[in-house]
């Protein structure tokens, strides 16, 4: 099969995984014993019985649900998420202003679980057993294990309590002024409004909870790391290299390394996934204003139009990074297309 | 034409049990793991002898009291002793944390093992709505239909069961798949025996070791997000002693009382890093390509 075939054959799938998590997300929803029209309308609102039927009406509830299902696809397709109860703004609106919030964490946090977790995972294979190795193992058992909102904590009880090293929560000092909304990435924002002098205010208030977010993917990723490397190692062609006199250097990152990073591209695709859950807690634990905090936000108080919003973004982004890590892998280890 | 084909029973004993001590008996890590997990099994159960006070009696007096002599891991804001509140927050994690894990391998492994006999169409859509699941991030899941079903104990493993059965019929539809092209199984059919005797006999029996493994390293994870979800606010009430929540209650005090949440938190690591090193051994020990090595 062809490179373009592969991409072609996946991309089709796609939108029926999409069409899928629109209904998931809608099952989810509405199997619920509570009443979204008392919970949506408030008290007041709901003893109007026209207003009820109005209500009632718009979201299609009058009818079947598989009919309301379709309407809901209709909105969607229409660019309609429904109005969030909690915001009283359309859903897709405030999906808008806080997605950019979570893409900035879970980009930091799997830069620095790369960063880390990938020279950790090499070093400690080459070296197994060492002091490194014993590291190593220790720093993915210990992040995968580590309760992610306790870890939050902890770090503000001592860098920022005690040490005074780190801002406090939030995304931004509260003296200085937000820049004007644009891309939604205060750095990106704040550099197009001319504010340069905040940047480094909000690259310290990113450092903690993006390091705290981490801790899980750096734990997988240098876990498979050095599963990885230990198995290529041991392949005939690194001892080939080994045989022909080449350097350590030159075996362990140009014949083992490469070979070894491809089921790791894998995980990194599938840990995204644990990003975004770590994300909700995280984000809850600095009020970092992103989706995490929109879903807790919206799932505490019943708001099924924000939740199905959240859902569906969060899924998809979920399907989509996933899909370009297995077009990645394809493009990197051609035996992915033939299979 | 008459042929008797006798099939004969599986002469080693079953996987798990040849396994285990060998397992815990060449490793320290592992072993010492297995007696931390241990220990906590034993704080559970034996929660009312050991803990110094109730789990909810308030000494309004020695409010935010640091650890002392008399309070050894401090006390909170409602003058609560912490120490007692981690022994008995084990009493509940512990168990929602099989219950939620048995449960998901329960169903996972039904609709995984339907869908591995039953093939076809059948399959394709079990298969298809398993990856659908999946798509959702485990945390959001839980969290939504927690969030549906309202705040509680029960709701919340019910959330972590349906959020990861998905996984365990992914995993059940494998092991089925490669049962059945084992010859003993083939033999079976052969023999005549029918399709529910094949599958309760010699299909189920293979599967068994490996889901179980695989459950084991998924209870610390499982006790993981039921504290967090907890921490959320969709656990139990307050005034229940709980992990998660107990940490929500120290983020207020962050600046005064570092002991309300640091205690908890450490229960739960501890915990989890155990029961992970547990699991990790145990697959470990099941995968001879890793055992090699």
């Amino acid at each position: 099969m062809t490179l373009l075939a592969y991409v072609g054959r996946r991309a089709l799938v796609l939108p029926v995984m999409l069409v899928g998590i629109t209904l998931l997300s809608f099952i989810l929803s509405h199997a619920v014993p509570s009443d979204p029209v008392a919970v949506n309308l408030g008290e007041l609102a709901a003893a109007n019985p026209d207003t009820v039927a109005a209500f009632r009406h718009r979201w299609g509830l009058d009818r079947p649900l598989p009919q309301q299902y379709l309407i809901y696809l209709w909105n969607l397709a229409h660019g309609d998420m429904g109005v969030s109860i909690t915001t009283h703004q359309p859903v897709l609106i405030d999906l808008r202003h806080h997605l950019p919030a979570t893409v900035e964490l879970a980009v930091a946090a799997m830069l620095l679980s790369l960063v880390i977790g990938i020279p950790l995972g090499i070093t400690s294979a080459i070296r197994r057993d060492s002091l490194v190795d014993q590291v190593g193992r220790s720093v993915s058992l210990v992040g995968v294990s580590m309760p992610v909102f306790w870890l939050g904590l902890m770090t503000l009880v001592i860098f920022y309590a005690r040490l005074g090293w780190a801002p406090s929560a939030g995304e931004l000092n509260p003296r200085v002024a937000t820049p004007p909304f644009v891309t939604g990435f205060v750095v990106v924002d704040a550099l197009l409004a001319g504010q340069g002098g905040i940047v480094p205010d909000a690259l310290a208030h990113l450092a903690l909870p993006a390091l705290v977010l981490s801790s899980y993917s750096i734990g997988v990723i240098t876990r498979m790391m050095r599963g990885s490397m230990l198995e290529v190692l041991g392949e005939d062609y690194v001892r080939t290299a080994r045989a022909k006199g080449l350097s350590r250097w030159i075996i362990t990152l140009r014949h083992a390394a490469r070979n070894a990073l491809l089921p790791v591209i894998t995980v990194i695709g599938l840990s995204f996934g644990g990003l975004l859950s770590g994300a909700v807690v995280t984000e809850t634990v600095f009020a970092w204003p992103g989706l995490g905090s929109y879903a807790f936000q919206s799932a505490t108080s019943l708001d099924f139009p924000a939740i199905m919003g959240v859902g569906i973004v969060v899924a998809s982004v979920y399907v989509l990074v996933n899909l370009v890590v297995d077009v990645a892998y394809a493009v990197v280890d051609p035996r992915i297309r033939m299979g | 034409m008459a042929l008797t084909v006798q099939v004969l029973p599986t002469p080693r004993r079953p996987l798990l049990s040849r396994l285990l001590p060998r397992v815990f008996t060449r490793s320290p890590l592992a072993l010492g793991a297995l007696t931390i997990v241990t220990l906590w099994a034993a704080v559970a159960l034996a929660a009312p002898l050991l803990a110094p006070y109730g789990p909810l009696a308030q000494d309004i007096g020695d409010r935010l009291s640091p650890p002392t002599s008399a309070h050894w891991f401090g006390t909170d804001p409602l003058g609560r002793d912490i120490l007692t509140r981690v022994v008995y927050g084990a009493r509940l994690s512990i168990p929602v944390g099989i219950a939620a894990v048995a449960l998901a391998a329960l169903l996972g492994t039904l609709i995984g093992s339907v869908a591995g006999v039953a093939a076809g169409i059948v399959e394709e859509v079990i298969m298809r709505a398993t990856d659908l699941m999946l798509a959702f991030p485990t945390v959001i899941l839980a969290m939504i239909i927690s969030a549906a079903l309202g705040a509680g104990i029960r709701n919340a493993v019910i959330a972590i069961m349906i959020a990861w059965w998905p996984s365990y019929a992914r995993f059940a539809r494998g092991l089925v798949l490669a049962a059945r092209e084992r010859e003993y199984v083939e033999a079976a059919r052969a023999a005549g025996a029918s399709a529910g005797r094949v599958f309760m006999r010699h299909i189920l029996t293979t599967i068994i070791s490996p889901i179980v493994i695989l459950s084991t390293l998924d209870v610390g994870h499982a006790i993981l997000t039921f504290a967090s979800l907890s921490f959320l606010g969709l656990g139990p009430p307050p005034q229940i002693p709980e992990w998660g929540s107990m940490i929500a209650a120290g983020r207020d005090y962050i600046d005064q009382a570092w002991w309300i949440g640091t205690f908890p938190g450490l229960a739960i690591l501890s915990l989890a890093l155990a029961l992970n090193v547990v699991g990790d051994s145990l697959r470990d020990a099941l995968d001879p390509r890793l055992r090699k090595s």
